[in-house]
């Protein structure tokens, strides 16, 4: 029996990743909120515990305004700005 | 990089897949980090701070080149064309558990024709897989879910309004919540497609409400990938994700009122679809009330509650009045912006019913810290402005009426059901009436 396969081909995408520093120090990190509890408190936990361990790391810290949209083109302009983005996901 | 807990570590890989980033790095976290003392979330971070920064430190393998598209159709060498087959749609994961039509060439081709596109027109692409929503997908999956070929206008329209940025699909087909977008069918074409908007409207019965909606569940898990539990993640989900289609009751609207496709600009002979992402309906009775006042005031209180989205964030809520209650509002003068009005005015709930937490950490950090410095009498509402409200007719004869918080997140689309010149599609264009 011949029948049609139901589900859609994904689209084409061509993204690669960026080379990875070999060392964060000096680095401009960027911690990215997106606003599910209780990801504000870790990050900052979290830019404090790589304080000790990164001497001279440049940490910012970004939120989105709603955890459930894509980042607003202010967010993504303040990425561009940064060399390393951690993105914690909530819950 | 991203930090992600044990059950979503599934549908985060999916998602960087889709975007074209297998191999983002990413760390994992035991569940849960919500709900639990912060100490708690800390000591895992704690944990886990070496494997962060070796990640952040480490070549990250190129992606694969894109695969080539895969196989269109299956041959099955089966004995049993209805139990082998239920078999197998289960053991690739297409359906939602209920038997499924076997979309074979004929009737595929067909429902293709129903839509009066080509086969190959993209009409969307699907969150999160990226799954290319063409009119041949779309058929097919029609087809599984037992549609007629006259159905296609509307899937292929509610499809078309899915990916409209302000429904917030994304958050649709992956949250906790119990979110599935609903379809409320407007205009001369519910009568003809049979599309019930009148008693039982959200069903059972034998209208085509129930083969549509279903039709769109499965576009949204085998195109766009929202598998249950891997993806998909709602704690509990709602029954109406194995369907969800209504008509509005435009014949029972009060004099004066607008329905939906009006109010948001059509013309009487467009018929359109209105997706909104909702909540199961909850019901609002009232037997006693003989006012208009009376009848909102029993509205408002069960939109007052605090276990819904809306309050947090910034989107629409749904009202369905049943052509009673809407009769007896309008009877006492209320136009439909009164109502919207009214309610806004009286669904409050006070902060302090929110447990401390939530008043912590939500209400005070949400909606641009609006309450950040509020004293617990605030009233709070669901929405943050009238026409948030979205209010229409439904149902048949009965004193009930529905509520429908949405996940908080999204406004209602709607799109006019057309023809790919750009015409509407009319009642005359469907001289079989097969939908019925």
């Amino acid at each position: 029996m011949k029948i049609a396969i139901p589900e859609g081909q994904p689209q084409p995408h061509t993204l690669q990743p960026v080379d990875r520093p070999r060392s964060l120090e000096g680095l401009r990190i960027a911690f990215l909120d997106n606003t599910k509890a209780p990801v504000d408190k870790m990050l900052v936990h979290l830019e404090n515990r790589m304080r000790e361990k990164v001497p001279g790391m440049q940490p910012v810290q970004i939120a989105k305004k709603d955890m459930g949209k894509p980042a607003s083109p202010e967010v993504m302009q303040a990425l561009q700005n940064v060399d390393v983005v951690i993105n914690a996901l909530g819950d | 990089m991203l930090l992600q807990t044990t059950p979503f570590v599934g549908m985060i890989r999916n998602q960087a897949k889709a975007l074209g980033m297998p191999n983002l790095p990413g760390v994992v976290l035991a569940h849960p980090i919500a709900g639990v003392p912060i100490d708690t979330v800390y000591a895992k971070l704690d944990g886990a701070i070496d494997e962060i920064i070796a990640k952040l430190t480490s070549p990250v393998p190129a992606s694969e080149v894109a695969a080539p598209p895969g196989k269109q159709w299956l041959e099955l060498d089966i004995e049993d064309e209805w139990h082998d087959l239920q078999r197998e749609f289960i053991r690739r994961g297409w359906g939602d558990g209920l038997p499924l039509i076997p979309p074979t060439e004929k009737r595929v081709a067909a429902m293709i024709a129903g839509a009066g596109l080509p086969a190959g027109h993209l009409v969307s692409v699907l969150t999160p897989r990226m799954g290319m929503a063409t009119v041949e997908k779309i058929a097919v999956n029609a087809v599984m879910a037992g549609c007629l070929p006259q159905h296609m206008p509307v899937l292929v329209a509610a499809v078309d309004a899915l990916v409209d940025p302000r429904l917030s699909l994304k958050n649709m087909q992956v949250t906790t919540h119990p979110v599935s977008p609903l379809l409320i069918v407007s205009g001369p074409l519910t009568q003809t497609l049979n599309i019930n908007g009148s008693t039982h409207a959200f069903g059972p019965g034998p209208w085509s409400n129930g083969v549509i909606g279903r039709a769109i569940r499965l576009i949204l898990l085998n195109i766009g990938g929202a598998k249950p539990v891997e993806i998909s993640k709602a704690t509990m989900s709602h029954p109406g994700r194995y369907t969800f289609c209504i008509a509005e009751n435009e014949a029972a609207m009060p004099a004066g009122w607008k329905g939906l496709r009006a109010e948001r600009g059509f013309a009487p002979e467009v018929s359109t679809v209105t997706v909104m992402g909702c909540e199961a309906p909850h019901n609002i009775n009232d037997h006693e009330s003989i006012t208009g006042s009376g009848v909102l005031t029993m509205v408002a209180g069960t939109m007052a509650q605090t276990g819904q989205n809306n309050p947090y964030y910034d989107g629409e809520v749904l009202v369905l009045l049943g052509p009673e209650h809407a009769s007896t509002i309008a009877a006492d003068g209320f136009t439909k912006d009164d109502v919207r009005r009214i309610l806004f005015e009286q669904a409050l709930i006070p902060m302090s019913r929110w447990s401390p937490e939530n008043i912590q950490r939500r209400l005070r950090r949400f909606l641009n810290g609006r309450h950040k410095d509020s004293p617990l009498d605030t009233l709070i509402g669901p929405v943050q402005r009238a026409d948030d409200i979205v209010v229409t007719v439904v149902g048949g004869p009965g004193k009930h009426s529905m509520y429908l918080p949405t996940n908080g997140k999204s406004w209602s689309v709607t799109r006019p059901i057309l023809k790919q010149d750009g015409s509407p599609w009319l009642p005359a264009d469907f001289p079989t009436s097969e939908g019925k």
